[in-house]
């Protein structure tokens, strides 16, 4: 029952956590900053504006990314299969990129074009962390991964390599080219107005859940760690957020491939040995 | 037994009924034994429950040495015809091992037939496959400037391989299958060089050639197979094979390779595509390069620790940059073409891992390979034949103009990466096993990374293609191209099947039903209902271009290859193999 | 039904275009969202993409070059929206006033909320601007608002309104009159 809740209030959950890091990162750089339950407003306000759409097709694909990314989060919370998780989540982002190739829109291409080369960095240390999650639960069921102790230890260069690619998903600096906010006018979601742009805007919230639930596997059963692992991990990306400039496409894939798999490779060849 | 020799006698006598007749007769024909072929192997799987082992009679054998001299003998013809150096000397080369092993005589004896059920399996694929292709193949040639007699030829050709691959894959005589090999050399080479101008003899001799190493690989696989074991003989050989002599399977696998086109040997694969389109689609889809994980699934329980997991890296290996290699390429064919070599690679790695969960896998990725390529193959043929298509660059916004191909493709492109459908189940389970091997060696950490940067530089490619197609004006009212019926059921029998696949892989609950059904139907209703209920006060509005209202062209985008990585990854493939041979030998 | 229209106050979200400004009141619009004055704490995102936008600041006093972008950003952003005059060069001219090059002030073209006037504006006159833009905001209607020259009239088919090419090119009739 309570994950059933919990699935119904995940996008509810995300805006108060994007809130809250609005107010953090306004906090960070001495400014009053906006109210917590901002993003709350701004999605009420979206639903009253005039909608717009440049075609079908574009519309649609973008609210199938939010409800696979729902779904995503769904299934996260009731422990299903994570590797399967993982490429649901790819499928959510083609979603994305197929809306952002269907309109003929520059910028829309040109983001959609960078988000393609984002699952190229981060796809890979996804799926090695699900095989690390295996070699050491046997399973790739998450609700085994929650019951057994936690994984932070033994899976620590994964945790690393995993920490890089939290930008990514976020859009944060200083990997946040795919979105790149003024420079390509967010890049894929230029195109969604009103009530559809909605749908994106929790989306991305979505994200945050689909990430830091991810995080909250390297703490297996214990709850405590868990939380803590949110709170250091959450206060260190908006630390680096603030304090990075934005960096190429092609610097953001030489770093988090080279250094990801690297880390991901050791993870798993120790694993094996010990 | 009645069913083998119907699979493989039948197509042989259609091969000559089809020279008969009118156009309509052999249409009709051709559709008949198409539904007799694709009913038989389906009651063949279903009635499946013990292998089958039997001997031909002597007079078989005569035939088929006949047969072998004759077709090695037309190697060397058409080698010194053309003047080609590489053809004459390895057709040479196998007349002279081919008289070594005629001279040797092996004493254990076992059945020439042998039909288990992954052989079950790959004849279902080739019937039902194959039979759809040659249904499309039908229509395509009349579209084609011959001769009725040439254009005869070419569905009698088409038979031809259907019967060979039928019965390649229930041989157990190495002997019988090299002379199988051969033939599929033999038909894949008058298939190529069918256009007759200079690219295709150039293309067709490339195939030839390179196949012949694999006829040499495995006449050199029976010598020293009869000098250490005695037998000649699959069963056998792999019931008695000694960890410490594996050299006749290996030098078998290094066979397997060619035919899958593995890089380095992946050119003869590409150089096909001159041939007209159905070709491609069988040689891809149903027959030949399919020889390759079949063999490999055939050798596994043979495998050593070594051999097994240099295999596997060889396999993940080839997938990962034959599809890093397809980022750059432009010509749809030759993108699928090279999509092809990387899953050849990929099953060929699951088979050599040979735990039941990795040759489920593979066999999963044999069929729905087969299918989705079939259909993607069809639709490369539609798009040059009504639209005149070729390049990815051209077919801009296609959905304009031709939706129901559009559909086909997406949903090839879409079952061989993403879920629910079939091969994603199989990439899913690839996965899984090669997680399982790291445990017992950490060596197989890198067939992961080679795997998960593969399968992602797939989905980036397949989705690159696929994403030109959506580039769609709005709302623009467009002409319709008609296509030919012939040409859409074929696809239609295919995204069928498909489906019908994703069925069966619930239904033996690789994952619950929960997972498959539940996202399927969410995303495709809700946007529906949105859809219904918004899309009415929606205003249609411009794109945002800073304001300027100028149009623009928007192209596809690539990914700048040098040349020094093509070369650099075709050498460390290289080095694969030879690490595969000589640490064999050693 | 609680009421939505009081949410559109607390989240405006801006677009803003220079039209020709020395870029005098740009910087100090950046300036007023920037730290020190933070228009963040009223939600304000400075979102650079009309279709997202509620709130239009426009500076300069509309060069010709940049009428048509003017009216083609207008038209793209949704219902309900506000436009304001950031500037005194895009309330009436300023000291470009009656130049050949030059319209004389944004109002020329399309319908404008608030003028802040300023030579360049003070952030401090900005942020008090936008709060008036924002009371005219919550009285809006989603009824849509057109612009006064370069508009041709939206075309209407099968109850889609169709806004596509309602901003005109300017060709060969110069519109300057």
């Amino acid at each position: 029952m309570i994950e059933i809740l919990l699935i119904v209030c995940a996008p509810l959950i995300g805006g108060l956590i994007y809130g809250l890091e609005r107010k953090m990162r306004a906090r960070m750089q001495n400014r009053q900053g906006p109210p917590l339950l901002q993003p709350f407003y701004d999605m009420w306000k979206l639903i009253d504006k005039q909608a717009f759409i440049i075609n079908p097709y574009h519309t649609i694909l973008g609210m199938m990314h939010f409800i696979s990314l729902w779904m995503v989060v769904a299934f996260i919370i009731l422990g299903e299969n994570l590797l399967y998780v993982i490429f649901l989540h790819l499928l959510s982002s083609i979603f994305l990129i197929l809306a952002g190739f269907s309109v003929k829109s520059i910028y829309s291409h040109i983001g959609s074009n960078r988000e393609l080369l984002a699952i190229l960095a981060y796809e890979p240390i996804l799926i090695m962390l699900g095989v690390g999650f295996f070699i050491l639960n046997g399973s790739f069921d998450i609700s085994v991964i929650r019951e057994n102790s936690p994984a932070l230890a033994s899976l620590f260069l994964l945790f690393l390599a995993f920490l890089m690619l939290i930008p990514i998903k976020l859009k944060k600096s200083p990997f946040d080219a795919s979105e790149a906010h003024q420079e390509i006018v967010g890049g894929v979601e230029i195109e969604f107005s009103g009530v559809f742009f909605e749908f994106l805007y929790m989306a991305k919230w979505l994200e945050y859940i689909f990430i830091y639930l991810l995080l909250m596997l390297f703490a297996g059963d214990n709850i405590l760690l868990g939380t803590g692992l949110f709170a250091i991990v959450f206060f260190l990306v908006n630390l680096v957020d603030n304090a990075t400039a934005r960096i190429k496409m092609s610097h953001l894939l030489k770093i988090v491939l080279g250094i990801g798999l690297t880390l991901g490779m050791c993870n798993l060849i120790g694993l094996s040995y010990v | 037994m009645s069913i083998y020799s119907t699979l493989i006698a039948a197509p042989l006598l259609f091969a000559v009924l089809v020279f008969v007749g009118t156009r309509r007769v052999r249409d009709v024909l051709s559709a008949i034994f198409i539904v007799i072929l694709g009913a038989l192997s389906l009651s063949n799987i279903f009635s499946f429950n013990a292998p089958l082992e039997m001997s031909l009679p002597e007079t078989f054998h005569v035939l088929f040495i006949l047969i072998d001299v004759a077709v090695l003998a037309y190697f060397l013809w058409q080698g010194a015809l053309l003047k080609h150096a590489y053809v004459i000397f390895f057709a040479l080369v196998q007349i002279l091992l081919y008289g070594a092993v005629m001279f040797l005589s092996p004493s254990i004896v076992s059945g020439d037939i042998f039909v288990d059920d992954i052989s079950a399996v790959m004849l279902l694929v080739i019937n039902i496959v194959g039979g759809i292709i040659i249904v499309y193949a039908l229509e395509y040639i009349e579209n084609e400037e011959f001769t009725s007699l040439k254009k005869n030829g070419f569905i009698a050709m088409l038979f031809f391989f259907l019967a060979v691959m039928n019965f390649i894959v229930c041989t157990n005589n190495i002997e019988i299958f090299f002379l199988l090999f051969e033939l599929t050399t033999l038909c894949s080479y008058i298939l190529i060089a069918y256009r007759g101008d200079a690219l295709s003899r150039k293309n067709a001799l490339q195939a030839l050639w390179m196949n012949q190493i694999g006829g040499i690989a495995i006449l050199a696989a029976l010598i020293f197979s009869i000098l250490q074991y005695d037998t000649v003989y699959f069963d056998v050989l792999i019931a008695n094979s000694n960890p410490l002599y594996l050299l006749p399977i290996v030098l078998l696998a290094i066979a397997a390779f060619v035919k899958g086109a593995s890089i380095p040997f992946d050119k003869w694969l590409l150089g096909a595509m001159v041939a007209p389109t159905p070709v491609s689609a069988i040689l891809h889809s149903a027959t030949m390069v399919k020889i390759a994980p079949y063999l490999m699934l055939k050798l596994a329980p043979a495998m050593s620790g070594f051999v097994s997991l240099t295999i596997t890296l060889i396999g993940t290996f080839v997938f990962f940059s034959a599809s890093l290699l397809a980022l750059s390429k432009d010509y749809f064919k030759e993108i699928l073409g090279l999509s092809t070599i990387a899953l050849l690679g990929l099953m060929m790695a699951l088979a050599a891992i040979g735990t039941p969960e990795a040759v489920t896998a593979c066999l999963v990725l044999i069929v729905f390979h087969a299918i989705s390529k079939a259909l993607l193959f069809l639709q490369a043929g539609i798009l040059e034949k009504n639209f005149h298509l070729k390049y990815v660059d051209d077919i801009n916004g296609l959905v304009n103009h031709a939706p129901l191909v559009v559909f086909f493709i997406v949903i090839g492109f879409a079952s061989l990466t993403l879920p629910p459908f079939g091969a994603f189940i199989a990439k899913f389970m690839a996965i899984e096993s090669i997680a399982g091997e790291i445990i017992h060696n950490p060596l197989y950490a890198f067939a992961l990374i080679f795997l998960a940067l593969g399968s992602v530089f797939l989905t980036l490619l397949y989705f690159k293609v696929v994403t030109k197609l959506f580039a769609k004006d709005a709302d623009v009212k467009s002409r319709h191209v008609e296509i030919s019926k012939f040409y859409t059921i074929p696809s239609f029998l295919l995204v069928f099947l498909l489906l019908i696949g994703m069925y069966i892989s619930f239904e033996r609950a690789f994952l619950s039903s929960l997972e498959i059904v539940v996202p399927l139907v969410l995303i495709a209703l809700i946007p529906a209902l949105f859809s219904l209920l918004l899309f009415k006060k929606a205003h249609r509005v411009k794109e945002y271009n800073c304001g300027e209202k100028d149009d623009i062209q928007l192209s596809m985008y690539y990914f700048h290859m040098p040349r020094r990585v093509q070369i650099t990854l075709t050498i460390l493939a290289t080095l694969g193999m030879w690490i595969l041979l000589l640490g064999t030998i050693v | 039904m609680f009421n939505l229209k009081k949410y559109r106050k607390k989240s405006p979200w801006i677009l803003h275009y220079n039209a020709g400004s020395c870029n005098g009141c740009d910087i100090e619009i950046l300036a007023s969202l920037a730290p020190k004055y933070d228009l963040e704490r009223f939600g304000v995102v400075n979102t650079g993409n009309p279709k997202q936008s509620d709130i239009f600041l426009v500076t300069g006093p509309v060069t010709l070059r940049s009428r048509e972008r003017l009216v083609e950003l207008y038209m793209q952003m949704p219902e309900p929206k506000v436009v304001v005059a950031v500037g005194s060069c895009s309330c009436t001219g300023g000291v470009f006033r009656d130049m050949y090059n030059v319209e004389d002030g944004v109002d020329r073209y399309i319908p404008v909320d608030v003028y802040i006037p300023g030579c360049a504006v003070s952030p401090e006159l900005i942020i008090d601007g936008l709060v008036q833009g924002l009371e005219i905001l919550e009285q809006k209607t989603k009824e849509m608002e057109k612009p006064l020259k370069l508009f041709k009239e939206s075309t209407c088919e099968e109850g889609i309104v169709n806004r596509r090419d309602t901003a005109l090119k300017v060709g060969k009739i110069d519109e300057k009159n």
